[in-house]
C-alpha cells in the first residue's frame, strides 16, 4: 500500500511538472512576443521593451518558468498582463463553479447509467433493451453545448421554468444555485450517461452469467434482488474505471457548457482570456484544470488500491521483479 | 472468418448499423461535394431585407440568419469544413500515434512501464484544453483546431494499440520469427501491425466522429474556424443571440452535427461487429 502511495505521488508530481513545462513552452515558443501582441504591431519598440521589462518577459525562459512554478507553490499566480487582476484570486472565485458542474454531472450520469445499463442487460434480447442501446447512440452523438442551447430555448424561453445566464452562488441561495446549475449539469451528463450505460450493460451481461448469480437465485432471490445486491456492486467497479477515463472529457465539456450558460467558471475564464490575449491567465488556468484532472486520477489510483486487494497484490508482486 | 464465409459463397450480410451509418454519412459527404460546385445561394450572400426569415420562406428552405444569409447554404458548406477538419486531423495523428504505440511495446518492460505512464498523461489531456492553449499561442482558426485535435489523438491511438500489440507479441509465431533471426522491428511491422488492422480502422472512424464534435465545440467557443470559413459550430454561436426569435438558427446546425457524428459512430460500431461477430452482443464504445 505504501509502495502504491509512493508510486502514485511520484507519478502525480512528474505528470504535473511535465504538463506545466509543455503548457509554458507551447505558449512561449509558438506565441511570439507577448508585449508586442498586447500593444499591437505598430507600437514603438521602446514602449514594447519597457512593457516586456515591467512584466518580466525580458528574463530567460528558464527563469520565467521557475518563477511561475515557485509562485504557484506559494499560491501566487501573478497578475494578468492586460487588466492587472490577481489571477489566483479569480481562479479561487471560479473553481467552485467548474467543480460543482463536473461533480454533479458525474454523479447523475453514474446513477442513470447503473439503472439504464442494468435494464438494458436484463432485456438484452427484447425490443426495450435495444431501445436503450439506440438511445445511447444518440446520447454519444449529440453535442453537449447544443443540448444546452436547446434546453435554454425550451425551458427558459418557451416555458420560462428555469433561469439562464444568471448564476447564483451556493453561499447565497441553495435553491437558486440548484436552479441555475440544473440545465448545465443535465446537458453535461448526457454523453457521460451514454458512455457509462454501455459499460454497465457490458459488465452486467458478464455478471448475469456468473455462478454467484445462479447461487443467489437458487437461494431464493428474485432476479432483481440478485442484481440489486450482487450485480450493481460488480458493475460499479467497471464504472469507476470508465469514470476516470472520462474525466478529461467531462472537464472539457464544462469549459464549453460554461460559455453556453454564461457561468463564471474556469472554462469561461480561459476562453475570454484567449480573446484578450491574456497569456499568463491561459497558462495558469489551463494548468489548474490539468492539476484537477491529475489529482482526481491520483485519488482514483489510491482508492483502487483500497477497494481491490488484487491491485495491492499486483503491486507487491511487481516490486519483487 | 469473413474470408471463409465469402469463399463458401455464403456472403454475410453487412450489419444494420453499418448500412444505416454509411447511408447517413453519404448524405453529408454528398452535401459537402455538391457545395463545391453549387449552393442555393452564395455563402456570403448578405441580404438584409430577408434577415431572420423563417424556414420555408421563398428561396430559403431552411430560412436565413441575422444578415439574411441562407442557412441551407451554410449547412452545406459547413459539412465541407467539418469533414475536412476531421479527416485531416485524424490522418495527421495516424502515423505518429501508431509509431508511438510501437515504440512503447518495442522496449524493455521497465521502458514499457514508464512510456505507458507518459501515454496515460497524454490521454488525460482533453482535446479542448490543448486547443485553447494552441489558439492562444498561434491564434484562433482551423489550423489551431486541427493541430490540437491531432495532438490529442496521438496518445489515444497509442494507448489503444498497446494492449493488443502486447498480446500478439506473446504468440508462438512471434517467438518463431525471433528464432528465425527476425528483428524486433520486422516483427512489429510484419506481425503486429497487420493483426491490429481492424482495430485501427474502427478507431479511425470513431476519431472522425470525435473530431467533428470537438471542431464544432471549438468553433462555437470562437477558437475554431473564422469567417469566411463556413462552420456549424460558429453558426450556433452566431445564432445564440436570436434564440428567442429565430430558433431555426439553432436547430439545423445542431442536427447536422448530431447526425454526422451519429453516422460515423454507426459505421464504426457496424465495422466492429463485422470484424468481430462474437463481440456483437456486448460491444463497448471507445
Amino acid at each position: 500500500m505504501l509502495r502504491l502511495l509512493l508510486r502514485s505521488t511520484v507519478t502525480l508530481v512528474l505528470s504535473a511538472l511535465g504538463g506545466s513545462l509543455v503548457i509554458f513552452l507551447l505558449l512561449r515558443a509558438l506565441g511570439g512576443d507577448i508585449a508586442t501582441s498586447i500593444l499591437g504591431v505598430s507600437a514603438d519598440p521602446a514602449s514594447v521593451a519597457a512593457l516586456g521589462a515591467e512584466l518580466g518577459l525580458d528574463r530567460p525562459w528558464a527563469v520565467q518558468y521557475l518563477d511561475w512554478l515557485a509562485g504557484f507553490a506559494q499560491g501566487d499566480l501573478g497578475r494578468s498582463y492586460g487588466l492587472r487582476y490577481d489571477i489566483a484570486e479569480v481562479i479561487g472565485n471560479r473553481i467552485g463553479v467548474t467543480l460543482s458542474l463536473a461533480f454533479f454531472a458525474m454523479v447523475i450520469a453514474a446513477a442513470l447509467a447503473l439503472f439504464f445499463g442494468s435494464y438494458s442487460a436484463i432485456n438484452a434480447h427484447r425490443r426495450r433493451g435495444g431501445l436503450v442501446s439506440a438511445a445511447t447512440q444518440l446520447g454519444l452523438a449529440v453535442p453537449t453545448f447544443w443540448v444546452g442551447l436547446m434546453m435554454i430555448s425550451v425551458f427558459s424561453i418557451q416555458l420560462g421554468w428555469l433561469p439562464s445566464g444568471e448564476y447564483v452562488p451556493w453561499t447565497e441561495s441553495l435553491w437558486g444555485a440548484v436552479r441555475s446549475l440544473l440545465m448545465p449539469v443535465l446537458a453535461l451528463s448526457i454523453p457521460l450517461t451514454a458512455i457509462f450505460t454501455r459499460y454497465v450493460r457490458s459488465a452486467m451481461l458478464d455478471v448475469l452469467e456468473e455462478d454467484f448469480m445462479r447461487t443467489a437465485r437458487a437461494k431464493g432471490r428474485t432476479l432483481h434482488g440478485a442484481i440489486g445486491v450482487h450485480g450493481i456492486r460488480n458493475a460499479s467497479i467497471s464504472l469507476v474505471t470508465v469514470g476516470v477515463m472520462q474525466l478529461g472529457v467531462l472537464i472539457a465539456g464544462t469549459v464549453v457548457i460554461e460559455r453556453v450558460f454564461s457561468l463564471p467558471g474556469l472554462g469561461d475564464l480561459v476562453v475570454s482570456a484567449i480573446g484578450s490575449r491574456e497569456v499568463l491567465v491561459v497558462q495558469s488556468t489551463v494548468f489548474v484544470i490539468l492539476l484537477i484532472i491529475l489529482c482526481l486520477n491520483f485519488l482514483m489510483d489510491i482508492s483502487y488500491g483500497l477497494l481491490d486487494p488484487r491491485i495491492r497484490d499486483a503491486e507487491r508482486e511487481a516490486s519483487h521483479v | 472468418m469473413s474470408d471463409s464465409a465469402t469463399r463458401s459463397g455464403n456472403r454475410r450480410r453487412l450489419p444494420v448499423a453499418l448500412r444505416v451509418g454509411a447511408a447517413l454519412l453519404s448524405v453529408f459527404v454528398g452535401m459537402a461535394l455538391v457545395s463545391l460546385v453549387w449552393t442555393p445561394s452564395s455563402s456570403e450572400g448578405i441580404d438584409v431585407a430577408a434577415r431572420l426569415a423563417p424556414p420555408g420562406s421563398e428561396g430559403h428552405i431552411l430560412g436565413t440568419d441575422r444578415l439574411g444569409r441562407d442557412v441551407l447554404t451554410q449547412i452545406m458548406s459547413g459539412a465541407r469544413n467539418s469533414l475536412m477538419v476531421s479527416v485531416v486531423a485524424t490522418l495527421a495523428a495516424l502515423i505518429p500515434g501508431l509509431a508511438l504505440g510501437l515504440l512503447v511495446v518495442a522496449g524493455s518492460s521497465r521502458w514499457q512501464f514508464v512510456m505507458s505512464r507518459v501515454v496515460d498523461l497524454g490521454v488525460a489531456l482533453p482535446g479542448i484544453l490543448v486547443a485553447l492553449v494552441l489558439a492562444t499561442a498561434i491564434g484562433p482558426g482551423n489550423v489551431a483546431a486541427m493541430a490540437a485535435i491531432a495532438v490529442w489523438f496521438v496518445p489515444i491511438l497509442a494507448r489503444l494499440m498497446i494492449g493488443p500489440a502486447r498480446q500478439i507479441l506473446a504468440y508462438d509465431y512471434v517467438e518463431a520469427a525471433y528464432a528465425y533471426g527476425r528483428s524486433r522491428w520486422f516483427v512489429l511491422m510484419r506481425h503486429v501491425l497487420p493483426n491490429i488492422r481492424s482495430l485501427i480502422i474502427v478507431q479511425v472512424t470513431i476519431m472522425f466522429s470525435l473530431a467533428i464534435n470537438v471542431e464544432a465545440a471549438l468553433s462555437y467557443l470562437g477558437v475554431g474556424a473564422q469567417r469566411p470559413t463556413p462552420s456549424w459550430g460558429r453558426m450556433l454561436y452566431e445564432g445564440q443571440p436570436f434564440i428567442q426569435d429565430a430558433p431555426h438558427l439553432m436547430i439545423y446546425p445542431g442536427l447536422a452535427i448530431t447526425l454526422t457524428v451519429l453516422a460515423y459512430n454507426l459505421v464504426g460500431d457496424g465495422m466492429r461487429t463485422w470484424f468481430d461477430p462474437q463481440q456483437k452482443a456486448k460491444a463497448v464504445a471507445r
